[in-house]
């Protein structure tokens, strides 16, 4: 079993552990105080206090809030609501639906038609961070990328499930 | 004995990224080992370890240079080089619109040198850096199609330009690398006068490099990473082992320092093609058990060399190894022929873990090392390895490790065996670590066998060399129940690698691609054309190999010249490297003896039933080796003293952990062992730099030329 540093953890987060330290955990059994480790390291990276669960994305997450309700939050501290509901219907969404708007992100002819697909791209509204962008087909509704089962996971993780999981 | 009739005439060294490794041979056969540790200066490292290895005769360095006759030399220092990118600035030049492919590198590259799991993981799959950056690299427009035929005739101001821009953005070298140079190195050769010319105009003088020039070869990215490596590593070794060639003849020397290259030949430090020289370290065991095997009768011979970190094994079969046409070495794909071998990444330090998930021990595939385990202290490692199981089960001594040079700390690896191994097992700790040593040996043995069988030869056929520092502590495991017809220990196995490289030939050995395809259907005119292709090919290469010769003041009627040819069914994917049974060819008639030698080399390596001449033959490249004669090492020869060990031989006993009981194990030391003497097992025999392992149920008698054989009862 391997055991790893703050320092290090911190590192992976942030995108700058070095790559013998990183293929070695890469290939090696998961130590068991990691995910603790990781999420202690998130935590520091936000101003507020509720409890991070687990990460939706680099700046989205699922907290616990001071008075145990589940919700999706952003980096900066904006409220998705329940994490059972998709937070995106409650982002700001920009859509690429033509070929002016494709072509600010690709060369004229690399990006697809929009007949068949877009681009929607989803924010926060507070501090506008992107969070997500999907490329379904234009009629497709709002993606639900996943529901996790808390409990299960924390079970799973050995560690105490929130109340409310 | 007189130092006049028995002077000492063979140095091998073999200077490792901690420590310089010399190897002494005298005339009678007895050597000596020195050690140094090796710093920045490895002229000084040479010196030194040379003074420590001398002392045991009581001679000096400048009474024993002078009467030497040869010395081989191998070391990391290259290697170390490219794998940490520290090599000379290069620029690389290449057909326009083909500036990524050296960055993007074949995909193979991406793990290469992976444990297996980590092959077949694609997240752990990662490309190194390349060796040239892409604002190093310049395009120029030209092209040679497959046939070899110009396309585009190369623009030279591009390459006038490229040349100046490279050399004034700092490059100490330039490489040049065209598509399909190796069917027509005009445009190459065009490029590389034009480079050099704009060098003259700046005055300023750095090395060019045109691939057509060394690795005239097939597959661009094999070509470019060889000929990168000419530039990018040799370069900077070729001045370093100038001035340790210079130390050497300060010291009175008059032989000729020469290299041990991947081929397995030997060659000049002045060689063109020092690349080859990169890895070379387990090949010289290889080339020492061939040695040994012509000169004492054993013509099929599978070698093994446990290392702290690796196990290597390869097959002699007839007095032949087999080649590799392109070696890999440090995650890159190369051109080089390379001597074959199978490796795995287990070795006599790798470390022990429980994996969580199926509770069951799991060896490496990562290893202390140099730093050996949590026996030393010292060394500032806290996790188990296989070192930690020897010494506590009495296998190695832990006051005589290295030759004492370590103290090590027994109970500190019982501790660490207990919590990390034993007690999660809910097993004692001798349990856990014999099951350990076991573990390893199974899965040594399983390697072995499957070299061996999934070539289609049985063990009862070979005879097993086990050598390297940790071979003669796992021989019995690696080999019990293999049902090989001998294993042999050589009682210098620790330096045998350094012996080996002393033996070998001063040989270099250039390739060419040739595309000869002759089927049923071909006529006469075809198979002269064929003929006079792999002929021309000859011819090129025969001047190169006596150019090499040349500079080391050798005339063109010193060098014996073997012709070679890769040749295969038309239709398979694998071709087979041939020696010509013809030294020229002339006529279309010589066209059926080369088939002929083919045809009976695949059946040796496979089966006669196996062979499928149906579609016709082809012969995809061209060889030729050279070689010039050379002093090699005398093999021991002592007389036969009797069964019983001297009095002095003997070191007393110590308690040794065997198939779940502590038994009473005899302790010998190796060197006053005197050939004829039997010993029976339980049994440690043990030297400096090694340990020899007779279990219960073992036996082992000392021949006449210093080796043990290990017997099965």
């Amino acid at each position: 079993m391997t055991t790893y540093t703050k320092k290090q953890v911190t590192d992976l987060v942030k995108g700058e552990l070095d790559w013998d330290s990183l293929h070695q955990m890469l290939s090696m059994p998961k130590d068991k105080e990691r995910y603790g480790q990781y999420m202690e390291v998130l935590q520091e990276q936000v101003s507020w206090d509720d409890r991070i669960l687990l990460p939706l994305g680099p700046h989205l997450f699922i907290v616990e809030t001071g008075d145990n309700t589940l919700v999706t939050k952003c980096g900066c501290g904006h409220n998705f609501g329940d994490y059972r509901q998709n937070w995106k219907l409650n982002a700001l969404v920009y859509v690429r639906d033509n070929e002016t708007k494709m072509s600010e992100v690709y060369p004229k002819l690399m990006a697809p038609h929009t007949d068949w697909q877009v681009y929607r791209e989803y924010y926060c509204p507070t501090c506008g961070t992107m969070h997500d962008v999907e490329a379904p087909t234009p009629w497709y509704p709002v993606i639900h990328d996943f529901q996790p089962n808390l409990k299960a996971f924390f079970d799973w993780l050995d560690m105490p499930a929130p109340a409310n999981a | 004995m007189n130092q006049l009739s028995n002077p000492v005439e063979v140095m091998g060294i073999d200077a490792g990224g901690t420590m310089t490794d010399t190897f002494f041979v005298r005339a009678d056969g007895e050597f000596v080992v020195g050690k140094a540790q090796s710093n920045i200066n490895e002229s000084q490292a040479v010196l030194e370890s040379s003074t420590d290895a001398l002392a045991h005769w009581g001679r000096s360095v400048e009474d024993v240079f002078p009467e030497m006759v040869t010395c081989v030399f191998s070391g990391t220092a290259m290697l170390n080089r490219v794998v940490g990118r520290k090599g000379l600035r290069t620029g690389l030049i290449v057909s326009k619109g083909f500036e990524d492919f050296h960055r993007m590198g074949r995909a193979i590259q991406s793990y290469l040198g992976y444990a297996f799991e980590d092959r077949i993981h694609l997240n752990t799959h990662r490309y190194d850096q390349p060796l040239v950056e892409i604002k190093d690299t310049r395009g120029v427009t030209e092209r040679i199609d497959s046939q070899g035929n110009v396309v585009i005739p190369v623009r030279l101001h591009e390459a006038r330009e490229a040349a100046r821009e490279l050399i004034e953005q700092g490059c100490k070298a330039i490489v040049i690398s065209l598509l399909s140079s190796y069917l027509n190195g005009k445009h190459e050769r065009d490029v590389r006068d034009v480079c050099l010319e704009v060098a003259r105009e700046k005055g300023v003088d750095i090395p060019v490099f045109a691939s057509v020039d060394y690795y005239p070869v097939r597959k661009e990215s094999h070509r470019t990473n060889t000929t990168v490596l000419e530039a990018y590593a040799a370069e900077p070794s070729r001045a370093t082992l100038g001035t340790l060639s210079d130390s050497l003849k300060d010291c009175g020397a008059s032989f000729d320092l020469r290299v041990m290259a991947s081929h397995g030949g030997t060659i000049s430090w002045k060689a063109k093609e020092l690349a080859r020289s990169l890895v070379s370290g387990p090949i010289g065991g290889v080339i020492g058990a061939k040695f040994l095997g012509e000169r004492l009768g054993y013509e099929n011979i599978a070698c093994s060399d446990i290392g702290g970190t690796s196990f290597d094994m390869a097959l002699i079969t007839k007095n032949n190894f087999a080649m590799h046409q392109d070696g890999d070495m440090a995650r890159l794909v190369l051109s080089l022929p390379l001597v074959s071998m199978d490796t795995i990444g287990a070795g006599a330090g790798s470390f022990v873990r429980i994996d969580p998930y199926t509770n069951s021990i799991k060896l490496g595939p990562d290893s202390a090392g140099y730093r050996v385990g949590t026996c030393w202290p010292d060394g500032g490692v806290d996790t188990v390895s296989v070192t930690d199981c020897h010494i506590i089960l009495g296998y190695l001594n832990p006051d005589n490790f290295l030759g004492g040079i370590l103290n090590l700390d027994v109970e500190r690896a019982r501790q660490s065996i207990k919590t990390q191994i034993a007690d999660p097992l809910g097993l004692s700790v001798e349990d856990a670590a014999s099951g350990v040593i076991e573990l390893l040996d199974l899965s040594l043995r399983q390697h072995l066998r499957a070299m061996i069988t999934g070539k289609g030869y049985s063990p009862r056929d070979f005879v097993c060399f086990s050598y390297g520092g940790g071979g003669p502590v796992h021989a019995y495991g690696y080999t019990k129940g293999l049902g090989f017809k001998e294993t042999i220990v050589p009682a210098w196995a620790a330096g045998f690698s350094a012996f080996g490289c002393a033996t070998a030939d001063f040989e270099y050995r250039y390739d060419k691609s040739v595309d000869i395809g002759i089927t049923h259907e071909s006529g006469e005119a075809e198979v002269e054309a064929a003929v006079g292709t792999l002929q021309a090919a000859w011819n090129e290469l025969r001047e190169k190999v006596l150019e090499e010769f040349r500079i080391n003041g050798f005339t063109d009627d010193e060098v014996t010249l073997t012709p070679g040819y890769r040749m295969q069914y038309l239709g398979q994917l694998n071709d087979l490297e041939i020696d010509s049974p013809l030294a020229a060819l002339s006529s279309a008639d010589d066209w059926n003896e080369l088939v002929q030698a083919f045809d009976d080399t695949y059946a040796r390596v496979y089966a006669s039933a196996a062979r499928s001449p149906e579609l016709g033959f082809g012969i995809t490249g061209a060889i030729l080796r050279g070689s010039v004669e050379t002093k090699k090492p005398n093999i021991p020869e002592e007389p036969d003293a009797g069964p019983t060990p001297a009095p002095e031989a003997s070191l007393g006993s110590r308690p040794f952990y065997y198939e779940k009981k502590w038994v009473e194990a005899k302790l010998y030391k190796m060197e006053l062992l005197k050939p004829g003497n039997e010993i029976k097992g339980p049994a440690v025999i043990e030297s400096d730099a090694t340990t020899f392992v007779v279990p219960p149920g073992f036996e082992t008698f000392l021949d006449v030329n210093r080796l043990f054989h290990l017997i099965e009862r």
